[in-house]
C-alpha cells in the first residue's frame, strides 16, 4: 500500500499554517505526529492534494504553566512528553496516566496530544484498505451509503478511540482553535459532535493549536483505566477517566468521563452529582459504574463484543472510582 | 561437563547473526536488479464468483505500465500436494475468496501500479458462498471446486484397536466439543519474490529464469515453477536470501512466487512483488478453525482405554497442505501416550476463505488442546493429580503404536518430572491465592515426515562438502535457513565431525544451482535429516583425509582422532599446536577475517614445510592433513544423504503415510496464570517448559525455540484469532490481529531434556514445534485451577472467560453473539452485513471523489 501522491506544506508559523489552510481548505490534511494520518492515507481513506506538516512550528510544542492561569499545552506536544512531565504527573495525573496508555512507546514519541484529540473515529468496516472496503461495499463514513454496524441507519457510529480526551474532559480542558476569522477558545466538551463521520467541530480551514487546563482542576486525584486485549499498541476498546477531590473522606468534587464506546468521548455528568458529598464505598462505586455503562453505547465497530465492552465500562468505572478514593 | 564434543552442545551464536543485527543482511525485498519493475496484484472483492470478463486495456494504456498479467498467461494448475493441484497463479474463470488473485500489473513504480489496478475492469457473476464448514459440507450446488462433492476436500475414517470395547472398559467417559479458531503465522517478513530471465546465449531468446524468494522450500518452488511455466527444472534457479520467519507460511508455493515469474516473462524485465501485510493474511496457509468432537475413556487407575475424535477443519478455498493437516490431526493422537484404541473421523472442508495450510505444530495443535483439556477433566473426575494421570499413560519404547508410529527415544517421563519439580507443582498446586492457578499439559511432534509429500524414493536431504587447500570447509546444502538456525546447525555438525573449528566452515545454502536437493524447512525435519546428511558427507570427507593423514603418520586410519583443528594418533598429545589448549574455540565469523586467514596461511605454510622435512609425526594440523589428502586424492569433497528408514514409515492403511517420523520430540509444560473474575482477563505469569530434543546441538538455540513456541502458543491461547464476517477478514493487519506484545510475555523457563535418539545426528531430534501444542491446554488447565471454569474454545478472550464464569455462577449471561443495536433488522445482526448479499456491488459510491474525477487518461499529468 503506497501513499497517494500529495504536495507537502511545511509552514514555520501558525499564521503561515492558517494561510495555507485558507488557501487549500478542503484539499488539505494536517499532519502532526502522523501516526493516525499516514496509515489512513495508505489505506486511501484520505487522498488529499496537500499535507500540512505542523512539526516545524516551534510554538506548538511544549507544556507551560502560567501563574494562576492553569497550564497550556501546545497541540504538537508529543504524548511521551505529557506522559513524562513531572509537572503534569504532580498536578494533572489523570492526563499523564492516559497519555502513558496510548499505543506503544515508539508511537507516543511521534503522536501528539492535538492529534489524540483530533483522532479520526474508528471502525472495523472503515479502517481497512481500499481493496478491502470494495469487498464490503464501502460504508457511510467513506465512499458508501450504508452502515454495517447499525444497518438501516443513516448515522455513522464509528467510535472515538482516543485515550487522553477522557482525561481532558475530566480536567475541564479547553482548546484553542485558530482560523481565518481569528482565535477562538472552546471547552473540549463542546468540541465533539457525537456523529461518527463528522465527529469534531473543526472547520477544514481551522487549526487546533493549544490545550488549556484550568487551575481549578489541578491536584485532583485521578485514575485512567483502559480496556484492551494487549498491554501495549492497542487502541482502547473502552476507557474510563475519573478525577476526585476529597475532604475528610467525603467527596468534594468528582468527574467521570468515558471513551472508546461512543462516537465521542463523554463526560458522565450525573456521576458528579451522585458522588458529591458522599463517602465512596463499593455500593456507591457500583451505582456510578451502572450509570457509566448506561451512557456507553458500544457497537460492533471494534474487537470484542459490544455487550462485553459495556460491561467493562461498568467494572472499570467501579474500580476507577474506588482507586481514586483510596490513599 | 565434557561429553566428548568440542563444538556441539555449546551455546553458539547464529552464523548469520551479524547480518541480521547490523541490518546488512539482505532479504528478498532488499534486492534489486537493473531495469527492475514492480508487480502489484488485483484481488477479488467477492468470496465466490465467476469471472465473466477481464478488460485490461485501460490499465495497459497508463504511462508507466509495462504489462498486465492475467490467469490465461499461466493457465497450468499447481499445488503443494500432488493430490491438490487446484490453484492457479491468477484466477482463470473463478474466484474463491475475498483476496483471491485476479490480475497483476507490472509498472515502473508502486504508485503507478496501484493506479493501474483501479483501471482493470473485471466483470463478475457472484455465486452463493460457504463460510461455515459444517454448512459447507451440506452443499449440493455451486461447489467451490467442481470435483469435490459436498465441498469436502478429503475425509478419513480410521479405527485402530476396538474403540467401543475400550469405552465399555472405561470407568469414566468424557465427551465434548472443542473449537480452536483460526490463526496465522504473522511472520515478520512479508512474502517477497524477485524474478528475472536471462537471454539464452545460443538463441538470443528468453532463457534461464532466476527467482529470489522468501521461501522455506526452494526445491518445491523450482518444481512448481517448472510445471506452470513449462520449463525444465534445470532452466530455473531458485535462490533463498535471508528469510524473516516462516512458521509454515512459506512452506509451499505462494501465488506471488509464480506470478512474479510469469510477469517477468511477459514484461521481459526483472519483476519484484512484495505482499502488503493484508495480502500476507490473504495468502495465509495458517492453522484452520477446527471443530473437535472428542470422547475419551479412562479407568479409575488413570489408564486411557479409548479415544474417539471427529475433526472438522475449515480449510479455506484450496487444498494446500490440507490433506496432510487432517491426517496429522488423527495420527498424532498416537505416539504421545499409550492409547490402545483410537477412532478418528477427519473432514477437511472447503470454504470461501483463504486457504489454510501448515503452521508450526502442523495438524497436532488444535486436537492436542482438546485432548489435554479433556484428560485434565477426567483426572478431576477420578480425583487424580493431572501430572500423575499423564505419567500413568506413558509408552514403553521402543515400540510401535496402535496406529503404526514407531517410537524409539522418549523423553516424556523426564519432561513431566522436571516441569513438576521446577514449578513446585506438588507443593503449590491447588494452594495458590484465589484466582491463581497451575495447569499442566504435554505434546510432541515429528522430526520430519518419514514419507515425503512428493512420494518419491529420492533422499530427503543431500549435502555436499568441499574442503579447500587452506582447510576452509564449504558445505553445500539445500536446507533453508529461515531464522531457525539451520545454517548454524549445519556448520556445527560439519565442524564437529571433521574436528575443525567452526570459523573454518562456510555454509552455502538453498540455491538450486549450487546446492543439492533438500525438500525444505518444514515439519521440523532439517536438524534430523539435513543434519544426518551433513554428518554423512563430513564423515565421507573425513575418511579421505584420514587415509592420507594415516599414510603420512604411519598408522591406521582408524587410529586417528580429529579434534580442535588437529589430527592425531589416539593416545598422543593432541593439542600441541595450540598455545592455550584450554582456551575457547574461535567460533565467530568475525574471527576469520581475510587478513588473519592469509597471514595464518603463510605462517602455517612455512611451518608445514618445516614439519614436512622432519618426517612422520604423531599429529598434524587440520590444514596439513587436508593438504596431504588433496595431494593424495586430487580433490577433497564428499556427499551425504538421508532417507528415513523403512521401519519408520508407518502402517498400510489409507492415509498411513502421514504421521510416521524417524523420531518424535516430547514436551511437558506447567503454566501459572491468574484470572480476573470480574473482567475475564487472563494473565500468564510463568511457564515451565521442558522439551526433549534428543540432544541439544546448540542449547541457546533450543531454548530460543522453546520460548518462541510457548509465546506463539500463548498467542493462540489468549489473543490471536482471525475474525470473519461473511468471508471478509475483519482483522487483516498486525494492529487488529493481536499477537502478544512484550508486555504480555510471561517468564519462560526452558528445560532441555536429552534422550539421545539412536538415529538422530549426534542423537538430536526436533525442537521448533513440539512445544507449542502444550502451551494452549496448559493455560486452559491453569485457568480451571484458578477459577474453576473449563474453556472449550480458544482463544480464551476475556469475553469468553467472563461468559464461562457467569455461566458457572448462574449469573446474568453474557451475550457473545452479534450485538446490539436493537433497531437493526434481525438478519443484519445474524451476519455482519456485507453488501454483496444485497446485490450491491463493489463499485464505489456514485458520489465518491475517485469516481467523479473519472478514469485517469493515459499518461497522467504528473
Amino acid at each position: 500500500m503506497s501513499l497517494p501522491q500529495f504536495k507537502f506544506l511545511r509552514p514555520r508559523t501558525v499564521d503561515e499554517a492558517v494561510g495555507d489552510l485558507a488557501k487549500h481548505a478542503a484539499k488539505v490534511r494536517i499532519l502532526a505526529g502522523g501516526t493516525d494520518l499516514i496509515p489512513s492515507m495508505q489505506q486511501k481513506l484520505f487522498e488529499p492534494e496537500y499535507v500540512l506538516d505542523l512539526r516545524r512550528i516551534p510554538g506548538l510544542r511544549g507544556i507551560r504553566s502560567q501563574a494562576n492561569a492553569g497550564v497550556e499545552i501546545g497541540a504538537a506536544t508529543p504524548l511521551s512528553e505529557i506522559e513524562r512531565s513531572s509537572f503534569l504527573q504532580g498536578h494533572y495525573s489523570v492526563l499523564s496516566q492516559a497519555a502513558a496508555t496510548v499505543a506503544s512507546p515508539l508511537l507516543r514519541n511521534m503522536g501528539t496530544v492535538g492529534g489524540n484529540i483530533c483522532l479520526d473515529t474508528r471502525c472495523l468496516w472503515y479502517n481497512q484498505s481500499l481493496t478491502w472496503r470494495k469487498g464490503c461495499g464501502f460504508c457511510i463514513k467513506k465512499d458508501g451509503d450504508l452502515c454495517h454496524v447499525a444497518p438501516g441507519g443513516t448515522k455513522c457510529w464509528a467510535v472515538f478511540s482516543g485515550d487522553t480526551p477522557a482525561a481532558l474532559l475530566c480536567l475541564e480542558a479547553e482548546v484553542e482553535i485558530v482560523g481565518p476569522e481569528g482565535v477562538r477558545r472552546m471547552p473540549l466538551a463542546q468540541f465533539y459532535t457525537g456523529i461518527g463521520d463528522n465527529y469534531r467541530k473543526l472547520q477544514p480551514n481551522e487549526l487546533l493549536t493549544r490545550v488549556f487546563l484550568p487551575t481549578s482542576s489541578a491536584d485532583y486525584h485521578g485514575v485512567y483505566r483502559k480496556l484492551r486485549v494487549r498491554g501495549s499498541i492497542d487502541y482502547p476498546l473502552a476507557g474510563v477517566a475519573v478525577v476526585m477531590k476529597r475532604s475528610n473522606g467525603h467527596v468534594v468534587d468528582a468527574r467521570l468521563a468515558i471513551t472508546a464506546v461512543n462516537p465521542a468521548p463523554m463526560l458522565v455528568k450525573a456521576a458528579s452529582g451522585i458522588l458529591a458529598g458522599k463517602m465512596v464505598d463499593d455500593s456507591l462505586a457500583e451505582v456510578v459504574g451502572d450509570l457509566a455503562a448506561r451512557t456507553a453505547k458500544p457497537l460492533t465497530t471494534s474487537a470484542l463484543t459490544p455487550e462485553y465492552r459495556r460491561e467493562m465500562i461498568r467494572v472499570f468505572t467501579k474500580r476507577a472510582v474506588l482507586a481514586a478514593a483510596s490513599n | 561437563m565434557d561429553n566428548g564434543f568440542s563444538i556441539i552442545g555449546k551455546p553458539t551464536a547464529m552464523v548469520d547473526a551479524a547480518y541480521k543485527t547490523t541490518g546488512s543482511g539482505k532479504y528478498t525485498d532488499d534486492l534489486s536488479l537493473p531495469g527492475m519493475l514492480v508487480g502489484k496484484i488485483l484481488h477479488s472483492p467477492y468470496p465466490h464468483a465467476h469471472i465473466k470478463s477481464i478488460d485490461t486495456t485501460r490499465a495497459e494504456k497508463l504511462e508507466g505500465v509495462v504489462a498486465v498479467v492475467i490467469g490465461k498467461d499461466a493457465p497450468n494448475p499447481y499445488g503443494i500436494l500432488p493430490v491438490g493441484h487446484d490453484e492457479h497463479a491468477l484466477a482463470l474463470d473463478k474466484v474463491r475468496y475475498v483476496g483471491d488473485h485476479v490480475a497483476c500489473v507490472v509498472a515502473v513504480d508502486d504508485a503507478t501500479a496501484d493506479k493501474a489496478l483501479e483501471l482493470i475492469d473485471v466483470e463478475y457473476e457472484v455465486l452463493p458462498a460457504y463460510f461455515d464448514p459444517e454448512e459447507s459440507m451440506k452443499a449440493e450446488t455451486h461447489l467451490i471446486h467442481d470435483n469435490k462433492t459436498h465441498n469436502i476436500e478429503k475425509d478419513y475414517h480410521h479405527v485402530f484397536g476396538d474403540p467401543e470395547k475400550g469405552f465399555a472398559e472405561a470407568d469414566h467417559v468424557a465427551e465434548a466439543r472443542f473449537i480452536a479458531n483460526e490463526v496465522t503465522h504473522a511472520a515478520m517478513e512479508p512474502h517477497s519474490t524477485l524474478a528475472s530471465f536471462e537471454l539464452d546465449p545460443h538463441t538470443g531468446k528468453m532463457g534461464r529464469l532466476t527467482v529470489w524468494s522468501s521461501t522455506q522450500v526452494p526445491y518445491y518452488l523450482q518444481h512448481k515453477l517448472s510445471l506452470v511455466l513449462e520449463m525444465p527444472m534445470s532452466q530455473i534457479r531458485v535462490i533463498k536470501p535471508l528469510v524473516g520467519g516462516g512458521f509454515g507460511g512459506k512452506s509451499e508455493v505462494i501465488p506471488l512466487e509464480i506470478i512474479a515469474a510469469v510477469a517477468a516473462r511477459k514484461a521481459n524485465a526483472p519483476v519484484k512483488i512484495t505482499y502488503t501485510r493484508e495480502e500476507v493474511f490473504w495468502a495465509h496457509r495458517g492453522r484452520p478453525r477446527t471443530i473437535i468432537d472428542l470422547k475419551t475413556g479412562v479407568r479409575n487407575d488413570g489408564r486411557i482405554t479409548s479415544v474417539k475424535a471427529r475433526v472438522v477443519q475449515d480449510g479455506g478455498a484450496y487444498c494446500s497442505y490440507g490433506v496432510v493437516t487432517i491426517l496429522y490431526s488423527g495420527a498424532l493422537l498416537g505416539a504421545l501416550y499409550d492409547i490402545p484404541n483410537i477412532q478418528y473421523d477427519g473432514y477437511r472442508v472447503l470454504t470461501n476463505k483463504p486457504a489454510c495450510g501448515a503452521m508450526r505444530g502442523h495438524g497436532t495443535v488444535n486436537v492436542r488442546f482438546a485432548f489435554e483439556t479433556q484428560l485434565d477433566e477426567l483426572a478431576a473426575e477420578i480425583d487424580m493429580d493431572p501430572a500423575e494421570i499423564r505419567q500413568r499413560n506413558l509408552l514403553t519404547p521402543p515400540c510401535v503404536t496402535v496406529n503404526g508410529l514407531r517410537v524409539q527415544s522418549y523423553g516424556l517421563p523426564e519432561c513431566i518430572a522436571r516441569t513438576v519439580e521446577r514449578s513446585g507443582w506438588k507443593q503449590r498446586k491447588g494452594k495458590l491465592a484465589k484466582g491463581r492457578g497451575l495447569g499442566i499439559a504435554c505434546s510432541h511432534y515429528v522430526s520430519g515426515a518419514a514419507n515425503s509429500i512428493i512420494r518419491s524414493d529420492m533422499p530427503h536431504s543431500t549435502v555436499n562438502i568441499k574442503i579447500d587447500r587452506d582447510g576452509g570447509v564449504v558445505v553445500y546444502t539445500g536446507a533453508s535457513e529461515i531464522g531457525q538456525g539451520s545454517d548454524t546447525m549445519t556448520a556445527q555438525i560439519a565442524a564437529e565431525a571433521l574436528g575443525c573449528s567452526l570459523a573454518r566452515v562456510r555454509v552455502i545454502a538453498a540455491d538450486t544451482d549450487l546446492t543439492p536437493i533438500d525438500i525444505g524447512s518444514y515439519s521440523s525435519r532439517v536438524t534430523f535429516m539435513a543434519g544426518n546428511a551433513t554428518l554423512r558427507a563430513a564423515e565421507e570427507v573425513k575418511k579421505r583425509i584420514a587415509a592420507a593423514a594415516a599414510k603420512k603418520m604411519n598408522c591406521a586410519a582408524d587410529d586417528l582422532l580429529f579434534r580442535d583443528d588437529v589430527v592425531s594418533k589416539r593416545g598422543s598429545a593432541p593439542h600441541a599446536m595450540k598455545n592455550n589448549p584450554g582456551e575457547e574455540e574461535e567460533t565467530t565469523q568475525a574471527g576469520a577475517t581475510v587478513s588473519g586467514r592469509v597471514e595464518g596461511q603463510i605462517l602455517r605454510g612455512s611451518l608445514q614445510q618445516k614439519r614436512k622435512d622432519e618426517g612422520p609425526k604423531d599429529w598434524m594440523t587440520f590444514e596439513e592433513a587436508v593438504v596431504a589428502a588433496i595431494d593424495f586424492h586430487g580433490a577433497l569433497s564428499g556427499t551425504g544423504s538421508y532417507a528415513p528408514p523403512q521401519e519408520a514409515r508407518g502402517g498400510k492403511h489409507k492415509g498411513a503415510g502421514v504421521g510416521p517420523s524417524p523420531a518424535y520430540s516430547y514436551a511437558a509444560q506447567v503454566a501459572e496464570v491468574s484470572v480476573d473474575e470480574e473482567t475475564g482477563e487472563v494473565t500468564v505469569h510463568k511457564v515451565w517448559a521442558a522439551h526433549d530434543c534428543g540432544r541439544a546441538l546448540n542449547p541457546v538455540s533450543v531454548e530460543g525455540q522453546i520460548i518462541g513456541s510457548v509465546w506463539m502458543g500463548m498467542g493462540q491461547a489468549l489473543t490471536e484469532e482471525m475474525v470473519w464476517k461473511d468471508g471478509m477478514l475483519m482483522n487483516p493487519g498486525l494492529l487488529e490481529y493481536r499477537s502478544p506484545s512484550s508486555v504480555e510475555s510471561p517468564e519462560v523457563e526452558p528445560i532441555i531434556v536429552e534422550s539421545i535418539d539412536p538415529e538422530g545426528p549426534f542423537g538430536a531430534k526436533e525442537c521448533s514445534e513440539g512445544s507449542l501444542a502444550a502451551t494452549i491446554p496448559a493455560i486452559a488447565n491453569a485457568i480451571y485451577d484458578a477459577v474453576g471454569v473449563r474453556l472449550h474454545e480458544c482463544p480464551f478472550t476475556p469475553e469468553r472467560v467472563l461468559a464461562a464464569l457467569r455461566a458457572k455462577k448462574n449469573a446474568k449471561p453474557l451475550n457473545l453473539t452479534e450485538g446490539i443495536d436493537p433497531t437493526a433488522p434481525v438478519r443484519f445482526r445474524e451476519h455482519g452485513g456485507s453488501l454483496w448479499f444485497r446485490g450491491k456491488g463493489p463499485q464505489r459510491h456514485a458520489l465518491d471523489p475517485s469516481r467523479r474525477e473519472g478514469p485517469e487518461p493515459a499518461g497522467g499529468a504528473d
